[in-house]
């Protein structure tokens, strides 16, 4: 079996984020690029399965600008067997990541796709989900433990009351949440073989998948700030004013 | 030119965060009718109908909906989309796993977690953690939109009078399978929805002392939270988490009791109305967003604000 | 306070100013292209950062503890050097017959930077194990090498390096620890004191080399032999046996580096250890040396390595302190940041910073061209050069980082002086520095000796020779930063030059030595202000590119200056302490002292 990996190249999960000048976007210039956290876990996810002896390979898979190559290596480092860059500059709505995933999909035939629940830029949680419409393999999103037998994974899920477990036919898409695993550190010599490991690069043009999108982003803007408020001397003013000015208790 | 909004039930009753979302819709303007998926759920269907502001309700009754299998909600959706300009959904775990599914389908682009309706086309979401507002604007004939509950008020759960219509199942799904869940046991209300949320971070020091939280929460009705760090530490498990990687919350009262306030919990529970923090190292962050904030040993506080709120 | 590795600025070092494409082109460093550089920086900023800098302030605070059965190292030490071994840092330069993974001095060098920046406790085992190996890959047998490089180069076994007694520091001549002839092996028996590492928990076996003498030593240094005294026996399976005869007694209370055990180490209490014979017998002092550069050089990464963490932590602390209105933000609710002394301390911090760093990773590179170029005088200049600079990358960095370290307790005000605030357990980890692996003094009596009046001046005058070619290029440019560089470069060059015909013309070393501790710190100095020289010329050279970042390349542009303004009138009057302070200095009856 295989097992197609998604890593996307994000602004550090440790660099704050910043409006650029003309409200278009973040600023990303010059700041600290790193494998969306998510997508950390999946790759971890995706190495355990195959050192349990499940899988035979696992392909990293990055779309975006060509520094995304640097992305994928990581995950070669960590121990991934070889990378896929669609490369792109435009920055692609989840909509036609997951078309370009399916056409990766089409020609791999993974039994397992792995993605983060979703990328720390655009927060979106969309990607997998629409995979697993397009392609019709099944779909366990959240995932916080992963079991597989045979032919099919039972998956425990996160969701808002607690957690849940479904049993999903393989071939599937898996979506990770935070508790999945704990990602592991690149050992240095597999960082100096990942150097050596194939990364092919593909166009978007050659897919011949149709990446437009009706969806435009109109303005980026800083959040309200909230303004500081008092500092109380005692539990007994507190009481006071949120029972007489705030009127909350 | 109609709203469909797809409503979330457990129990035999709606979930709060539906009424949120048909604030939503109401802002978009258009008339609204509500899907109700489950099995034996009519009157979930007939309380929906009494929701201000719905003109219409779709109940499909159907053992393919006992459980929140998102294969099947989204073929049920897309059996009824036919009409709407808008689908809506509640940007929870349920409504996340199942409407980017319908817009893959309808081949439109999905637009996750709004927190403002600007228009019927446009729309402000948070993106990198709330720490930008995006406005986006969708071209697409059907937009498909999850709401974050947090940002709308409720709308009423009385004063409409919508006509319940019955729609057929659209299968189940033999991919998946349902096998169990483990939820935590809790009298008190959801994370969620609740008025008043208190919270407990790393200062609380190990699990046990959380009862002292939880004292507290029962004297306000209120539910019991928790930093990342709290959860990592294994205070607390996972789903009291708040913050960006758990729940976002924006209740009228939250108290963070031992939380020092970095980024990713105050994305998790800075829109809620008032904030007080107790923390006794006066330069952390967290009483750069309260409106209250006590400098003082949580373990001395604590006890003292359970014996004010008697008084 | 966590450790942020400063992975751009080592990397603009490595591929900019330092050069490691050159090295890079060397037959056996192939594979140390830029892009396996960033990857492994960047992969050790994650590791030291996350994995390493947490347990700094743990180490300092719960110590290193001693009793009957043993060291341990304090709370969370083990799993965190067994984390550093599975991901294979400890291997990064080590010949990869032995299972190292060959890379050049000068990648592992910024590499184990930030083993000292987050850890200095914790990075010193690597850094003792480098030494052991480092010894034997030189010296010992085919058959020894076998039997003890592969789990040392791996990590899984540690080394330590027994040189010091208690009445033979400094002068080793003096060591008493004896060495008997026993079947294939030694009996040895003695005390050493001052063993990093000596005795801990981190690995399941312990290779100590120690110095001592056999029966038939002839008197002095010409009379030490080097041994391998194993903690447990190694069998010829490569399994271990049992527990040798070499014990360790105690450990020292120190003023800094807690968690690094320092271990007083008992030999042969119960008959004498097996020890093995490194090379030849009488050797061993020598074989010592060969390994000496290395060690030192390591030692001077420690010492801007803990000034980095200094650094970051002091500039930190001065934006968030407010303290009434500031000169530079007419504010009052801005950080002391914005006073101009406040500037003064972190532009030195860090504009010193980038200086050392970039002179230990050039000394760093030029020993690995005297290990690979294939031209044999390119290959014997570069050795030169790397053995020169040497003993400025211990001393000057070591002393440097001291005073850095004071800086960085100094901005914080008085909350620099209480442990909690952490800023103090930098400045007590660093004054070890100037001391172990030879102090001060030593560093600059090998300058003035050995590295300069042994070859007449050639290595200080190549050097010089290449500081005046920078200071051309400096001259040609018309960028104002660069014009004010050559400025200050220029007479501290001359001044440079009168100190060393100075010292080449002295005939008895006592005034010169009065002084050399004066003449290496000039020598720092001055080769920090060309390290800055050339990283400004570097800087604006890339500002000529496509997507330059004008911000980050106009500040290094300005440390340079910063640099040169600030520190290279030092040099000017280093000259003249050098050569008008060395008669006062040692005139004083010692009775009126």
């Amino acid at each position: 079996m295989k097992i197609l990996v998604g890593v996307k190249r994000v602004l550090d999960y440790n660099v704050k984020a910043r409006v650029n000048a003309d409200k278009t976007g973040i600023e990303l210039a010059n700041v600290k690029m790193s494998m969306n956290p998510f997508d950390e876990i999946a790759v971890e996810e995706a190495l355990r399965i195959k050192e349990a002896g499940n899988a035979e390979e696992v392909i990293a898979i990055s779309i975006g600008s060509a520094q995304s190559q640097e992305t994928i290596r990581t995950a070669l480092a960590m121990g991934a067997d070889r990378g896929i860059l669609i490369e792109t500059d435009e920055l692609l709505e989840p909509l036609a990541i997951a078309k370009l995933l399916k056409h990766v999909v089409e020609k791999e035939s993974p039994g397992l796709v792995l993605l983060g629940k979703q990328a720390i830029d655009g927060d979106n949680n969309q990607t997998g989900q629409m995979l697993s419409a397009m392609t019709g393999m099944a779909q366990a999103t959240f995932a916080s433990k992963v079991e597989l037998d045979g032919d099919t994974a039972k998956v425990t899920r996160e969701v808002d009351a607690g957690l849940e477990s479904i049993k999903v036919k393989m071939p599937a898409v898996l979506t990770t949440d935070l508790r999945l695993n704990e990602p592991r550190y690149a050992k240095l010599p597999n960082i100096m073989k990942a150097k050596k490991k194939p990364l092919e690069t593909i166009a978007v043009a050659d897919t011949g998948v149709d990446v437009s999108s009706k969806l435009s982003v109109v303005e980026v803007n800083e959040p309200e700030q909230r303004k500081a408020g008092v500092i109380v001397s005692s539990v007994a003013e507190l009481v006071e004013k949120l029972r007489n000015e705030a009127k909350v208790i | 030119m109609t709203t469909l909004v797809v409503a979330e039930h457990e129990a035999g009753a709606l979930r709060p965060a539906t009424l949120n979302v048909i604030t939503a819709a109401k802002a978009i303007g258009n008339d609204i009718t509500v899907l109700v998926a489950g099995q034996g759920a009519a009157d979930v269907a007939t309380a929906a109908g009494n929701i201000d502001g719905v003109s219409k309700v779709l109940h499909a009754n159907d053992a393919a909906y006992a459980q929140e299998i998102a294969e099947n909600l989204a073929s049920l959706v897309l059996s009824v989309a036919d009409g709407h300009t808008h689908i809506l959904f509640a940007a929870t775990a349920a409504g996340k796993n199942v409407m980017p599914r319908v817009a893959a389908v309808l081949d439109v682009s999905g637009i996750s977690d709004i927190t403002s309706v600007v228009s019927a086309d446009t729309f402000i979401r948070p993106i990198y953690a709330g720490n930008a507002m995006a406005t986006v604007k969708s071209e697409d004939a059907t937009k498909v939109v999850s709401v974050r509950t947090t940002a709308f008020d409720p709308a009423a759960e009385t004063g409409g009078s919508a006509a319940v219509e019955t729609v057929a199942g659209a299968g189940a799904s033999d991919l998946v399978e349902f096998i169990g869940e483990e939820l935590s046991q809790s009298d008190r209300p959801e994370l969620t929805s609740a008025d008043i949320v208190v919270s407990g971070g790393r200062g609380m020091q190990n699990g046990e002392n959380f009862a002292m939280l939880d004292e507290i929460a029962e004297k306000l009705n209120a539910a019991v939270g928790a930093s990342r760090a709290a959860v990592d530490s294994g205070f607390v498990p996972n789903e009291y988490q708040v913050g960006q990687t758990g729940k976002v919350v924006a209740p009228n009262l939250y108290i963070a009791v031992g939380i020092s306030g970095a980024i990713q919990h105050l994305a998790g529970m800075k829109d809620s109305k008032v904030i007080v923090a107790i923390n006794k190292d006066e330069e952390a962050p967290i009483f750069q967003v309260a409106d209250y904030g006590l400098v003082a040993d949580l373990f001395d506080a604590l006890p003292e604000l359970s014996k004010a709120l008697d008084g | 306070m966590s450790y942020n590795a400063p992975v751009r600025d080592i990397a603009f070092m490595l591929n900019h100013v330092v050069g490691l494409a050159d090295v890079a082109k060397l037959e056996g460093f192939e594979e140390a292209t830029e892009e396996l550089a960033t990857a492994v920086l960047e992969e050790s900023a994650r590791f030291t950062s996350e994995v390493l800098g947490p347990l700094n302030s743990v180490g300092d605070a719960e110590g290193a503890t001693w009793d009957e059965d043993g060291v341990k190292t304090a709370p969370g030490w083990v799993d965190a050097y067994a984390q550093f071994v599975e991901s294979g840092w400890g291997a990064l330069s080590f010949p990869v017959a032995y299972g190292g993974q060959g890379l050049p001095m000068c990648l592992s060098s910024a590499v184990q930077e930030m083993w000292h920046s987050s850890n200095m406790s914790f990075g010193l085992c690597p850094l003792l194990t480098q030494g052991a190996v480092d010894a034997l890959a030189h010296h010992a047998s085919d058959e020894m090498k076998d039997r003890f490089l592969p789990k040392m180069v791996e990590g899984v076994w540690s080394g330590t390096m027994n040189l010091t007694e208690p009445q033979a520091g400094t002068d080793l001549a003096a060591i008493r620890t004896k060495a008997e002839p026993k079947d294939d092996h030694y009996l040895i028996t003695g005390q050493k004191i001052y063993i990093t590492y000596g005795d801990h928990d981190m690995t399941e076996n312990i290779i100590h080399l120690v110095l001592a003498k056999l029966p038939d030593a002839p008197e002095g240094v010409k009379g030490i032999s080097l041994f391998v005294v194993p903690k447990f026996m190694v069998n010829d399976d490569g399994s271990l046996g049992e527990k040798n005869d070499v014990r360790c007694v105690s450990i020292e209370h120190k003023l800094g580096i807690h968690a690094s055990p320092t271990c007083v180490m008992s030999y042969g209490d119960n008959g004498g250890a097996v020890g093995y014979l490194v090379g030849k017998p009488h050797h061993g002092l020598m074989y010592m040396f060969t390994m000496m550069n290395q060690a030192r050089h390591a030692v001077g990464v420690q010492g801007y390595g803990i000034a980095e963490r200094a650094y970051q932590q002091a500039l930190a602390y001065a934006n968030d302190r407010k303290q009434g209105p500031t000169l530079l933000s007419g504010n009052d609710s801005e950080g002391i940041i914005n006073h101009p002394d406040v500037r003064r301390m972190l532009m030195t911090m860090r504009s010193s910073i980038e200086a050392m760093r970039g002179l230990a990773l050039d000394c760093a590179a030029a020993f690995d061209i005297a290990a690979k170029h294939p031209d044999a005088a390119v290959r014997e200049a570069a050795q030169r050069r790397g053995e020169l600079l040497t003993p400025l990358v211990k001393g000057w960095s070591t002393e440097l980082g001291v005073e850095l370290c004071s800086l960085g307790v100094q901005i914080h005000g008085g909350m620099g002086f209480i442990e909690e605030t952490g800023a103090a357990q930098h400045l007590r980890d660093a004054r070890i520095t100037p001391i172990y692996e030879g102090t001060t003094a030593i560093q600059a009596n090998d300058l003035i000796g050995r590295k300069s009046a042994r070859d007449g001046g050639q290595g200080l005058n190549e050097l010089m020779d290449d500081m005046k070619s920078v200071l051309e290029e400096l001259k040609a440019s018309n960028e104002v930063n660069l014009k004010a560089v050559a400025a200050r470069l220029a007479p501290a060059i001359d001044a440079a030059e009168q100190a060393n015909e100075w010292l080449l013309g002295q005939n008895d070393p006592t005034q010169p030595s009065a002084t050399s501790v004066e003449f290496l710190m000039m020598h720092g100095r001055l080769a920090g202000g060309w390290i800055m020289a050339r990283t400004a010329l570097a800087a604006v050279a890339e500002k000529q590119k496509a997507d330059a970042d004008d911000a980050y390349l106009d500040a290094k542009t300005l440390l340079a200056r910063y640099y040169a303004e600030r520190m290279l009138p030092l040099v000017e009057s280093g000259k003249t302490i050098i050569m008008d302070s060395a008669e006062s200095t040692i005139s004083l009856d010692i009775a009126q002292l």
